[in-house]
């Protein structure tokens, strides 16, 4: 029981941080939360279900193309709906909310009410160490996400790109100062935002089906992950998810399966309680 | 030209209000409640399929008292603040002179305290929590299953007949999750069968840790009452924990085993599955089930499949013949005739209990089967008078 607690803890948690990152990236950047999370993180999932599966595209590049979309769609949300609302946070947080519900209407709309899935990349289940069986689909998102995880922190600390976003982050006037040119940093960050959602959508919804308002819970648990990890932080992000996923598994392993959702809050309060700003606080990405 | 203008627009209103008026005198509405949107609005899809089968069948006979019947719904969207504000919706705007319809329990245990306190007659047709009848409120009927029904006389029979030795119920923390897992659990127990329970949480999408409980129980039937998506999530990672096919793995709400995506979700840990229904194409068992098929093949080009497109249809007959034969939009009256209600549906002959002091007061509960998925074909298991076929494992 032990075994299968840990080891699923880590591959939901792996996807906890990682549909997170993009949370904490906007957040850390723009200053801006973006209600619309979940909704891009299923727009993906959708987008990957209907180039795969409705017209036979390959997964991979099914994948690929339904993370591009929703990177431009993000560019196109920055452009006309965040960036005028610069300097009011609460306009911001408004509209994203309200495109949340507009999406999720549409999705209804669109793409009925039923769950919808991209095909599976590895069928059927494998045994780990001889303890349990275990998807190989999940094992497949495992390796994924944290590869993808791993890749945007490369790209955060060793590219220009990267030390530009860093150095934003910490001080924005600076960089400004420096010639960054933060309105186009913002709009590219913000679409990189969505693609993370995307590319989790992507990855996961051959696991867990989706539907127009599977979006809701994920965004939760994102902003969960980012409040517990610390505002902006991206090590906040990874280690706040694996935290809350570990803690969720063994609580519903050792505790009570029916209250998964509560361990999850009350290591939220416990840690802010400690850390009133985050197991990472402010720290810098 | 001016004042012509003016009179022409005075009496363009007038003309509309005077056809907007006769139009409503045309008509009686009554008002329908289910979720279009949440994990369940595949239930709202089945819904208006149902409404508008019903709407043309009730009209074609000529109507509710000689008027057109029209149908308001409102989403509850399988959330209770919801559910109540959208019942009270239909009778405060719509004017609607009874509602039905609700398949989420915590939703319409919200609606029937707004019905007894507006005193509008309430027929829920898929919501099964026993406490919904089991009130006693004058204005809640309950034209479909209860929890009581289903589990004392489809599902624990079918253990019982099964002859399964060991069964792990597994039950969502929701009214009627609990209300439902508490009852399975009573009635293994009084027919002695070891089992094992757990409550899991209704919106979760990974039961790993669940089911790697219930694989250490080693038990050969898995109850499980999960509604919505989650069911898929389910049966699809007990395939992968490879608690199936050792243990059968029933669904214990039905539809979601039956929407379209249901074997694109689970692939093909779904074989082997069973689920309970009131619906079966080889079992029709009153010439109006025959009737409703093929309507519904002919109005949307493929079979009928969620058994709650007919449970609504049967709802709405149930009201248009009681508003019939009161002979009035009254709700006094409209309750008397339902207490009255003798009618063909297609899940039998429908009649409300009038016993009060437990839940089979205004209850009518029409008979389920269970299913199962043999190579993609559904096989009815039991009951042994509707059964075409046996329990593959």
């Amino acid at each position: 029981m032990l075994a299968i607690s840990v080891m699923n803890g880590l591959v939901i948690g792996v996807i906890y941080a990682l549909a997170a990152l993009g949370v904490s990236l906007v957040v850390g950047i723009m200053n801006v939360i973006n209600f619309a999370h979940g909704e891009l993180y299923i727009l993906a999932g959708y987008f990957s279900f209907l180039f795969a599966s409705t017209l036979g595209m390959p997964f991979a590049p099914a994948m690929g193309l339904a993370v591009a979309l929703v990177f431009l769609f993000g560019l196109l949300i920055e452009r006309l709906l965040i960036r005028p609302t610069y300097g009011n946070d609460m306009y911001s947080l408004i509209l994203t909310f309200i495109l949340s519900i507009v999406l999720q209407n549409a999705f209804l709309l669109i793409f009925g009410p039923y769950p919808n899935k991209p095909p599976l990349w590895v069928r059927g289940a494998s045994e780990i160490f001889g303890l349990f069986s275990y998807g190989n689909q999940r094992l497949a998102a495992l390796v994924s996400g944290a590869a993808l995880i791993a890749l945007v922190f490369l790209v955060l600390q060793k590219t220009w790109f990267g030390r530009i976003i860093r150095a934003t982050s910490q001080d924005r006037a600076m960089a400004e100062w420096n010639g960054v040119n933060t309105t186009r940093l913002n709009m590219l960050s913000f679409g990189l935002g969505c693609a993370l959602a995307a590319a989790a959508g992507v990855i996961l919804s051959p696991v867990f089906p989706v539907t127009p308002t599977a979006g809701v819970p994920i965004a939760l648990t994102a902003f969960v992950v980012v409040v517990l990890g610390g505002m902006g932080s991206m090590w906040g992000c990874v280690v706040g998810g694996l935290l809350l996923g570990l803690v969720e598994n063994l609580g519903a392993a050792f505790i009570s399966s029916g209250y998964k959702n509560v361990f999850g809050f009350l290591i939220l309060i416990l840690v802010l309680l400690v850390r009133p700003s985050g197991l990472f606080g402010r720290a810098k990405l | 030209m001016k004042r012509h203008g003016k009179g022409m627009a005075i009496g363009l209103v007038l003309a509309l209000a005077f056809c907007s008026a006769a139009w409503a005198q045309d008509t009686i509405k009554i008002g329908v409640v289910g979720p279009r949107t949440g994990p369940a609005a595949a239930t709202g899809a089945a819904f208006d399929e149902g409404i508008k089968l019903a709407v043309e069948y009730v009209n074609g006979k000529g109507g509710v008292l000689g008027k057109k019947l029209e149908v308001a719904f409102e989403d509850t969207a399988g959330a209770p603040d919801k559910a109540a504000s959208g019942f009270e919706r239909l009778v405060t705007r719509d004017k609607v002179v009874m509602v039905l319809g609700e398949s989420h329990s915590s939703s319409a245990l919200a609606q029937i305290e707004v019905a007894n306190r507006m005193k509008i007659p309430f027929i829920v047709v898929e919501a099964w929590a026993d406490e919904i009848t089991a009130k006693n409120y004058r204005y809640v009927f309950r034209a479909g299953p209860s929890n009581s029904g289903v589990v004392n006389q489809t599902i624990a029979q079918w253990v019982k007949a099964e002859n399964f030795k060991r069964a792990f119920v597994v039950a969502e923390n929701t009214d009627w999750g609990i209300g439902i897992g508490k009852l399975t659990e009573n009635a293994l127990a009084k027919a002695g069968i070891p089992y094992e329970s757990m409550i899991t949480e209704r919106n979760s999408q990974d039961h790993y840790v669940e089911l790697t409980k219930i694989k250490a129980f080693k038990p050969d039937v898995v109850l499980a009452y999960i509604y919505g998506v989650g069911l898929h999530y389910f049966v699809a990672q007990a395939g992968e924990t490879g608690v199936s096919p050792q243990a059968v793995v029933l669904d214990g709400a039905g539809p979601p085993s039956l929407w379209p995506d249901y074997w694109k979700n689970v692939g093909d840990y779904g074989d082997l599955e069973c689920f309970v229904s009131s619906m079966h194409e080889k079992v029709e068992l009153t010439p109006l089930a025959k009737l409703f098929r093929e309507a519904y093949t002919k109005k949307f080009g493929k079979a009928p499949t969620d058994y709650k497109s007919r449970s609504i249809f049967d709802g709405i007959l149930i009201a248009a013949d009681a508003i019939n034969r009161a002979k009035a939009t009254d709700a006094e009256k409209l309750v008397e005739a339902l207490e009255k209600t003798n009618l063909e549906t297609t899940r039998g002959t429908a009649k409300f209990g009038l016993t009060p002091g437990g839940p089979d007061y205004h209850q009518w509960m029409p008979p389920m089967l269970v299913i199962q998925w043999q190579n993609k074909q559904q096989v009815v298991l039991y009951p042994p008078q509707a059964a075409t076929g046996k329990l593959k494992r």
